[in-house]
C-alpha cells in the first residue's frame, strides 16, 4: 500500500468517479441541510502574505499590516463580548458566611477565591483589553487626523475597520452595563479576597480597585472613547467619513450578511453620538453637507431596532437622542412615534419574499437540471459569469430574508406585549413570555415559519450546488480580474505613460504586477502600450489565460485599494487623480471596484452561505435570563379587594432556563402542530433546525459547554413532545378518515339536510411526507422519525382496540354491533396507516387486545357468554313476529347485573372526533334496545367457530343443570298436585262446563304460587337457550353461504351461463371454465406447488365443499344433546296400562305442560303482566321442545286441556264468566298459543327429522295389528310398544 | 537589472497563481469527497432504516408466534 504511488491525475479521476455512484435516498427533503461531515477551506491569511506583493505600493502594504493587527483586536473583542454575554451568575450559588463567628467561614472564603479567581482573571483581561483597544483606536484616529494625513485618501477598507471598532465598543459597553451578575460576582470575590488578604501588594490592590470601578461605572467604555477622541483635533471629520461610508454601503447594499448590515446601522448611531460633543455639533456638520442626517433618519426609521448581541437589542436612534445637540426637528421620521417601523410587520415583506423565492428557485432548478444533464469541463466565460451572479443573488436573497426574520424578532423583543394588547396574554405573564410567546399573532407565526422554511430550503439547494457554483465563481473571478488587469488597464496605462502621469502609471503598473498572471510568465514583450504608443492596426494580441482559482485575500485587497486610490474623489486639498483619467476608464475601474467587492464573499461561498442563513440567535436569551435572575413574579391570586399588602410576590425559583413554551423554535413548531395546518405540515422540521443553528453557535462561536447542554436538554424535551403530539394527531387523523369513509353516506346527507353539524371528511394533510422521514438530523444525531411514529402508533392502535373491547365489556350484549363497527374502523385505520408505517399485523394486534394469544377464548367470547348467562337468558323475552329479543320490563327474577364502568378515553381512540362519536353513537343507539338478527350475525363473526362452540357447550351445561335441577324438582312437586286422571269432558257440558271442570281439576296447579314465576322463569331460560342456538345457527349459515359464494370461483363452481336458443350449455360452460382456469386453486397448486402444498390445497378445498354438501347442523346436535338430558322417568311416567297410550292418566310431561298452558291461558287483569310480557316465547319454546324431544307431541296436541276447551267453544260459541275467568278471552289466548305451538313444533321437527327421513317415514305410518283375543294376548304382549320406546330403540 | 528583477517577480506571481490553483483543485476534490460521504451517509441511513424496520417486523412477528405456540410456557 505505502509503496503504491498514485498520480494526481489518477487521484482526481478517482474523485470524479465518485459522482457515478447512485446513492438513492428515498425520502423527500423537508429539513435543513443535513450533513454529517462539514468541510470548509479557509484561505483568509489576514494579510500574512502581504510581503509577497513587493510590487504593490508600499503605503498599502503598510496599511495591510495595520489591518492585520486591528483584525486581531476585533477578534479578541468578540471573545470578550462572548465572555460577558455568556456570563452566568456564580455568586448566587456560593454560600455566604452568615456571621463573623461562623467556624467554616475561612474555608468558604478560600473556596470562593479558588472558584472565582479564573473568572476574575477574565474580567481583568477584559479591562486591559478595552484599555488597549481604546488606545489603539485613538492612536489610529490621531494618525489619520494629522492635518497632513488628512489630505490623503483613506481607503474604504480602513474606514470600515474603524467602523467595526466603533461597533465593538458599543457592544462591549452595553454588555458590561447589562451584566449585573459580573459585578456581583466580582464583589463576592473581592470580599473573600480582602478577608483572606490575598491581594497584599499595593499594585494588586490598586488593580482590584480599578477593576471594581471599571465594572461599577456605567458607560465606562463609551465615555472613555469619547473622552479620548475629543482630545484629537479634527476627529469628527474622520468619524463623519466613517459614518458616511456606512450610509453609502448601507444604501448601495454593499454588505452580505445580516450582521454586517446591522453593524453599519449601529456604527451610524454610535458614530454620531461620539461626534456630537462640546466641540462639534452634528447638526452643523449636516448643514455643511459633511453629513446627511435626513438619509440616516430614514435608515433609522426603517430599522428601528437592531440586534446588538445575542438577544440584546438596541435602538440606534437612542444614541442620537442622548447626544448633546439632539434636535428632534432634524429627525422627523425617527422621532415621531406615529408610524410603526416596517421591520415590525412581517406581512408587508411576505409577498415580495414569496415572489423572489419562487423566481429564484425556478431559475436555480433550471440551472441545476442543465448542470446535471450535460457534462462540461468548464463553461464559457459568459456562462461562468451568469452562474457566479446566480450564486451571489442567492446569497443576497438568503441574507435579506434572514435579516427580515432577525429584525422582526429584535423589534418584538424590544416591544413586548401585555394583557391589554393581547387578550391571550395573562396579566402575570413573565417578561420573556411577553416578548416571545404572546408577542406574535398566528399569522405572523405562520409567516415566520414560511420564511424560515424558505431560507433553510434554499440553503439546502444551494449547498448541493456548491461545487458547481464555486467552480464557476473561481473561473469567473479569475477571468474578470485577468481581463481587467491585462486588457482593460492597458489603455489608461498607455495614456498615463504618454502624458507622463507618473503617479497613475506607477499605481497601474503596481496593480498589474501584483496580480497579473501572464500567459508566458512575464509581461508580453514589446507591448506598445508600455511605451505610450498606440497598437498597430492589426492589434496587439494578448492571450489571457484561464484558471480555476481566485485571487488571494491580500491580493484582492491590494488591487482594490490601489484602484480605489485612482478613482477616489476625495483627498484633502490635493487634486485628485480622477482628473487625469478619461471618463470611460474611470467608469470601468469604478465598475470593477464595485463588482469585486463581493468577490471575497463568493470565494468563501460555503462560509458565506452559512452566515447568511444563521438564525441561531432566535434561541439565545442570556439577556432575559440575566434580567429575571431566575425570579418569577407572582401577582396576588386571591379573589379580594387588592391592597398594599398583596404586593407582588417575588419567588426565587431555582431555574436557570425558561420553559420551552417561551422558546421561539418550539413556539413555531408547536404552532404548526396545534393548528394542524396542512400547508405548513411539511415545514415542521425547519423550526426545529433552529436548534441546530444555536447548538452550532454554542460550539463554534460561544464555545460554551453549558449552553450546548441547555440546547440539547431543550431539544430532548421538545423532540419528545413533537413526536408525541405528531403521532397522536396522525393517528387521530387516520382514525377520522377511516370513520368518515365508513360512515353511512345517506346518514351524512340527511345530517346535512337537517343542518346537524357533522364535519366533512378530514382535510387531506401532508403527514405522508413526514412519515417518510427516516433520517432527520438534529444536533448531530440521526433520527428515524418513521420508526418513532410507528412505535407510538402501534401502541395507539393497540390501545384503541383494547378500549373498543373494554367498552363492549362495560355494556350489555347489544353492544356487540357497535363493537363490530369499532373493530371495522380500526381495521381500516390500520390499513390506511400501513401504507406508510410498518405496523404489526391487524389480526395479531386484535388477538392481543382480545387476550386471545395465550388463552383459547378471548375477552369478547367470555363477555358474550357472561352476558348471555347473567343478562340475556334470564331477562330477555323473544317475539317471533319481530324475530327479536327485548328486555323484560316486568318482574326481574335475577339481581341486576353489575358491570365495570366504561373506561374514559379521548375521542381519537373511539371514532376519531367528537362529532363522529356522536354520529356513530346515535346510529348504534338504534341497536341497543333489542337483540335481533344483526346482533347474532355480528356475534357469529366475532366469536368464530371456536367461540360459538364453547359458548353453546357452556349454555348446554347450564340447561342440563336447569333440567336436572330445578325443573326436575318442580315437575316432581307439580306432578303430585296433578289429578291422577283427567278426562276430556263431553261436548254436552258446553264450553263453560268444560272450563269449569278443568279449573276444578287443576285448581292446585293454578293456585301453586311458584308456577307463574320461578317455574316459568326457568322454562324461559331454557327456551331462550334453544332460541339462541337456533338463531346463531341461522346467522352462521348466512355467513357460510357468503364464504362459499366467495370461494366458488376458486373451486371451479361457476353460475350456469345464460344460453340462447341453439347454444349448447356444455360448451359455454367449458369456455367459462377455461376462462377462469387461472383462478382455480387446486389444479394450479397441483401444477406449480410442491406435493405438500397440493395436499393442503386439496384438503382445504374439501373442507370448504363439505360444509355445503352434507348440511351439518349445530341445532340438530343441540337438540339431541338436550334429549339426552331428559333421561329421568319422571318425564315419561310409567308405561301405559293399556299398552298403547295414556289417554286420561296424568303421568307424562305433556300433561303437566297442558296444565301449565291452562294456567298461562287464563286471562289476567289489566294491571297484571301477561306471560308474554314477562317471559316471551322462550317459555313456549322450552315446553314444546321438551314435548317434542320426549315424543309426546301428538298426544299433547290431541289431549291438551286448553285445545279441548277451544274445540268445544268453537262449536257452542258461548261466552261466560266461569269462576272469574272470561271464557271468550281465554279461548282467544288459547288459539294464539295453539298457533305458536304448532309453529314451534314445525321448526323443531324440521331439524329433528332432517337427518333420518327414513326412520320418520316408518315411524309415522305405524301399523297397529288388529286386536287379539285376550287368550293370545300373553304371548304377544311384547310386540306392543308406545312410539317413544320404539324411537329410543331406533336411536340406539 | 531592474527588468530582470521584475521578470522574476512576475514569474513568481504566476507560480503563485499556479500553486493556488493546484490547492484549489485539491480542496475542490476534498469537497467532492465530503459531499460523496454525506450523500453516502444519507443513503445508507435510509437503507439501514428500511432494513431495521424489516427486522423489527420479523422480530415482533416471531415474538407473537412464539406466544401463540407456547400457550403460557416459554420456549426456553
Amino acid at each position: 500500500m505505502a509503496t503504491d504511488k498514485v498520480t494526481l491525475g489518477d487521484a482526481l479521476s478517482n474523485v470524479d468517479v465518485l459522482d457515478e455512484f447512485t446513492l438513492p435516498d428515498e425520502q423527500p427533503c423537508i429539513e435543513a441541510q443535513p450533513c454529517s461531515v462539514v468541510y470548509q477551506a479557509n484561505f483568509d491569511t489576514n494579510f500574512e502574505d502581504r510581503n509577497g506583493f513587493v510590487t504593490g505600493i508600499a503605503k498599502y502594504i503598510e496599511e495591510a499590516t495595520v489591518h492585520a493587527s486591528l483584525n486581531e483586536l476585533l477578534e479578541e473583542g468578540l471573545k470578550h463580548a462572548v465572555m460577558l454575554y455568556t456570563w452566568r451568575c456564580c455568586s448566587r450559588a456560593i454560600p455566604q458566611p452568615k456571621s463573623n463567628e461562623q467556624p467554616n467561614r475561612v474555608e468558604i472564603y478560600e473556596k470562593t477565591v479558588e472558584v472565582l479567581a479564573p473568572e476574575v482573571n477574565k474580567l481583568l483581561n477584559f479591562m486591559y483589553f478595552q484599555r488597549k483597544a481604546i488606545e489603539r483606536f485613538s492612536g489610529e484616529v490621531k494618525r489619520l487626523c494629522h492635518h497632513e494625513k488628512r489630505k490623503d485618501f483613506v481607503s474604504e477598507a480602513y474606514l470600515l475597520t474603524l467602523g467595526k471598532f466603533i461597533n465593538m465598543f458599543a457592544v462591549l459597553d452595553e454588555l458590561k452595563n447589562m451584566k449585573s451578575s459580573v459585578k456581583n460576582d466580582y464583589s463576592t470575590y473581592r470580599r473573600a479576597a480582602q478577608f483572606l488578604k490575598v491581594m497584599s501588594d499595593s499594585q494588586t490592590l490598586q488593580e482590584s480597585q480599578n477593576l471594581s470601578m471599571f465594572l461599577a461605572t456605567q458607560n465606562k467604555i463609551r465615555d472613555t472613547v469619547k473622552e479620548n477622541l475629543e482630545k484629537i483635533p479634527g476627529y469628527e471629520e474622520l468619524l463623519a467619513d466613517v459614518v458616511n461610508i456606512c450610509v453609502h454601503m448601507f444604501e448601495t447594499k454593499m454588505y452580505l450578511t445580516p450582521n454586517e448590515k446591522h453593524m453599519l446601522v449601529k456604527v451610524m448611531g454610535f458614530g454620531l453620538f461620539l461626534m456630537d460633543s462640546e466641540l462639534c455639533n452634528i447638526n452643523k456638520l449636516d448643514q455643511k453637507k459633511k453629513l446627511k442626517l435626513d438619509r440616516i433618519d430614514r435608515i433609522f426609521k426603517n430599522l428601528e431596532v437592531v440586534p446588538l448581541f445575542g438577544d440584546m437589542q438596541i435602538a440606534p436612534f437612542n444614541y442620537i437622542k442622548r447626544s448633546k445637540h439632539f434636535d428632534a426637528s432634524k429627525w422627523p421620521l425617527s422621532s415621531s412615534s406615529n408610524n410603526i417601523s416596517p421591520q415590525a410587520d412581517l406581512m408587508v415583506h411576505l409577498p415580495q419574499i414569496r415572489e423572489d423565492h419562487v423566481k429564484y428557485i425556478s431559475e436555480l432548478a433550471r440551472y441545476s437540471n442543465e448542470v446535471t444533464t450535460t457534462y462540461k469541463e468548464c463553461g464559457s466565460d459568459a456562462e461562468n459569469r451568469e452562474t457566479a451572479e446566480l450564486a451571489l443573488r442567492g446569497l443576497q436573497l438568503l441574507s435579506q430574508w434572514t435579516s427580515v426574520v432577525t429584525e422582526l424578532y429584535s423589534w418584538k423583543l424590544l416591544h413586548p406585549t401585555d394583557h391589554h394588547m393581547n387578550k391571550e396574554c395573562p396579566q402575570e405573564a413573565e417578561e420573556y413570555e411577553r416578548a416571545t410567546r404572546y408577542n406574535y399573532t398566528d399569522e405572523e407565526k405562520f409567516a415566520l415559519i414560511e420564511v424560515i422554511a424558505m431560507i433553510k430550503g434554499l440553503q439546502v439547494l444551494m449547498a448541493r450546488m456548491e461545487t458547481v457554483f464555486i467552480d464557476a465563481i473561481r473561473r469567473n473571478i479569475y477571468a474578470e480580474l485577468q481581463d481587467f488587469v491585462q486588457l482593460a488597464l492597458r489603455e489608461p496605462l498607455r495614456k498615463a505613460i504618454k502624458n507622463k502621469k507618473d503617479l497613475i502609471r506607477s499605481i497601474i503598473v503596481s496593480v498589474r504586477e501584483t496580480c497579473a498572471d501572464w500567459h508566458f510568465g512575464v509581461e508580453p514583450l514589446g507591448d506598445p502600450a508600455l511605451k505610450g504608443k498606440k497598437d498597430p492596426d492589426n492589434g496587439f494580441g494578448i492571450k489571457v489565460p484561464r484558471r480555476n482559482v481566485g485571487p488571494s485575500s491580500t491580493q484582492l485587497y491590494m488591487v482594490r485599494t490601489m484602484l480605489e486610490s485612482l478613482i477616489a474623489d476625495k483627498s484633502g486639498g490635493k487634486r485628485t487623480l480622477r482628473k487625469d483619467i478619461d471618463g470611460q476608464y474611470l467608469v470601468q475601474i469604478d465598475q470593477f471596484h464595485k463588482t469585486s467587492f463581493y468577490w471575497s464573499y463568493l470565494l468563501n461561498f460555503s462560509e458565506s452561505l452559512q452566515d447568511c442563513c444563521d438564525l441561531s440567535q432566535l434561541w439565545y436569551r442570556e439577556f432575559y435570563l440575566e434580567m429575571t435572575m431566575g425570579r418569577k413574579i407572582q401577582k396576588c391570586q386571591v379573589r379580594h379587594q387588592h391592597n398594599e399588602e398583596c404586593s407582588d410576590l417575588i419567588t426565587m425559583e431555582k431555574r436557570i432556563q425558561f420553559p420551552i413554551e417561551m422558546s421561539m423554535p418550539w413556539i413555531l413548531t408547536d404552532h404548526i402542530l396545534r393548528s394542524k395546518e396542512p400547508s405548513m405540515m411539511e415545514y415542521v422540521l425547519y423550526p426545529l433546525d433552529l436548534y441546530n443553528d444555536s447548538a452550532l453557535y454554542a460550539l463554534t462561536i460561544f464555545r460554551k459547554q453549558f449552553l450546548y447542554d441547555e440546547v440539547e436538554a431543550e431539544v430532548n424535551l421538545c423532540f419528545d413532545q413533537f413526536v408525541y403530539k405528531l403521532s397522536e394527531q396522525i393517528f387521530a387523523h387516520y382514525k377520522q378518515l377511516a370513520a368518515s369513509i365508513l360512515l353511512d353516506k345517506r346518514f351524512r346527507v340527511e345530517c346535512v339536510a337537517l343542518g346537524a353539524y357533522l364535519l366533512p371528511y378530514p382535510r387531506a394533510n401532508r403527514y405522508e411526507t413526514l412519515l417518510k422521514q427516516r433520517h432527520v438530523q438534529l444536533l448531530g444525531r440521526s433520527i428515524d422519525l418513521n420508526k418513532l411514529i410507528t412505535q407510538r402508533i402501534n401502541a395507539d392502535m393497540q390501545k384503541s382496540l383494547d378500549l373498543a373491547i373494554s367498552k363492549f365489556e362495560s355494556g350489555d350484549i347489544t353492544g356487540v354491533v357497535e363493537l363490530e363497527g369499532l373493530l371495522q374502523v380500526n381495521r381500516l385505520t390500520h390499513k390506511l396507516l400501513s401504507k406508510w408505517l410498518a405496523l404489526d399485523e391487524y389480526d395479531a394486534m386484535f388477538r392481543e387486545a382480545n387476550h386471545n394469544v395465550l388463552a383459547p377464548y378471548g375477552r369478547i367470547t367470555l363477555h358474550v357468554f357472561w352476558e348471555l348467562n347473567y343478562d340475556f337468558l334470564p331477562n330477555y323475552c323473544y317475539n317471533a313476529a319481530t324475530n327479536r329479543f327485548v328486555k323484560c320490563r316486568g318482574l326481574q327474577f335475577v339481581q341486576a347485573v353489575h358491570r365495570d364502568k366504561p373506561p374514559q378515553m379521548s375521542h381519537h381512540y373511539l371514532w376519531g372526533s367528537k362529532q363522529l362519536n356522536l354520529a356513530y353513537s346515535t346510529q348504534y343507539g338504534q341497536y341497543s334496545g333489542f337483540v335481533g338478527p344483526q346482533h347474532f350475525r355480528t356475534m357469529c363473526k366475532l366469536l368464530g367457530y371456536q367461540g360459538i362452540a364453547v359458548v353453546m357447550e357452556e349454555l348446554l351445561k347450564i340447561v342440563k343443570s336447569l333440567i336436572q335441577g330445578s325443573l326436575h324438582q318442580f315437575t316432581k312437586t307439580l306432578m303430585e298436585a296433578m289429578p291422577k286422571v283427567c278426562k276430556l269432558p263431553r261436548y254436552d257440558y258446553g264450553s263453560p262446563g268444560v272450563l269449569g271442570y278443568y279449573h276444578a281439576q287443576l285448581n292446585d296447579i293454578v293456585q301453586y304460587p311458584d308456577a307463574k314465576t320461578e317455574l316459568f322463569h326457568n322454562f324461559r331460560e331454557f327456551g331462550n337457550t334453544i332460541l339462541f342456538c337456533l338463531l346463531m345457527e341461522q346467522a352462521l349459515s348466512q355467513e357460510e353461504v357468503c364464504d362459499l359464494l366467495h370461494a366458488a370461483p376458486f373451486q371451479n363452481i361457476l353460475p350456469r351461463p345464460y344460453c340462447k336458443e341453439g347454444e349448447k350449455p356444455e360448451t359455454k360452460q367449458k369456455r367459462l371454465e377455461a376462462k377462469y382456469a387461472a383462478l382455480q386453486i387446486v389444479p394450479n397448486v397441483d401444477n406449480l406447488g410442491t406435493a405438500k402444498q397440493a395436499m393442503i390445497a386439496r384438503e382445504g378445498d374439501l373442507l370448504t365443499r363439505e360444509r355445503l354438501c352434507c348440511g351439518l347442523s349445530i341445532f340438530e346436535v343441540v337438540l339431541s344433546r338436550l334429549r339426552s338430558f331428559l333421561d329421568d322417568p319422571i318425564w315419561v311416567g310409567p308405561p301405559p296400562v293399556n299398552g298403547v297410550m295414556n289417554v286420561d292418566e296424568c303421568t307424562e310431561f305433556h300433561r303437566l305442560w297442558s296444565a301449565l298452558q291452562f294456567v298461562y291461558c287464563i286471562p289476567v287483569g289489566e294491571t297484571e303482566f301477561t306471560v308474554e310480557e314477562l317471559f316471551g316465547e322462550g317459555l313456549h319454546w322450552a315446553g314444546c321442545a321438551m314435548i317434542v324431544l320426549l315424543g309426546q307431541q301428538r298426544r299433547f296436541e290431541a289431549l291438551d286441556f286448553c285445545y279441548h276447551i277451544l274445540r268445544v267453544q268453537r262449536v257452542d260459541g258461548k261466552d261466560e264468566n266461569v269462576k272469574g275467568i272470561h271464557l271468550k278471552r281465554m279461548v282467544d289466548r288459547i288459539r294464539r298459543f295453539q298457533v305458536l305451538n304448532s309453529q314451534i313444533f314445525a321448526v323443531l321437527n324440521k331439524y329433528l327429522k332432517s337427518g333420518d327421513s327414513d326412520a320418520t317415514s316408518v315411524e309415522h305410518v305405524r301399523c297397529f295389528p288388529p286386536p287379539i283375543h285376550p287368550s293370545l294376548a300373553h304371548a304377544q304382549q311384547q310386540h306392543y310398544h308406545t312410539p317413544e320406546y320404539l324411537r329410543q330403540m331406533n336411536h340406539q | 537589472m531592474a527588468a530582470v528583477h521584475r521578470e522574476a517577480i512576475q514569474k513568481q506571481i504566476q507560480q503563485d497563481w499556479a500553486n493556488r490553483e493546484y490547492i484549489e483543485v485539491i480542496t475542490g476534490s476534498i469537497k467532492k469527497i465530503t459531499d460523496f460521504l454525506n450523500s453516502f451517509d444519507m443513503s445508507c441511513r435510509s437503507r439501514i432504516a428500511v432494513l431495521n424496520e424489516k427486522l423489527t417486523i420479523l422480530e415482533r412477528r416471531i415474538e407473537y408466534l412464539e406466544a401463540c405456540v407456547t400457550k403460557g410456557e416459554t420456549l426456553t
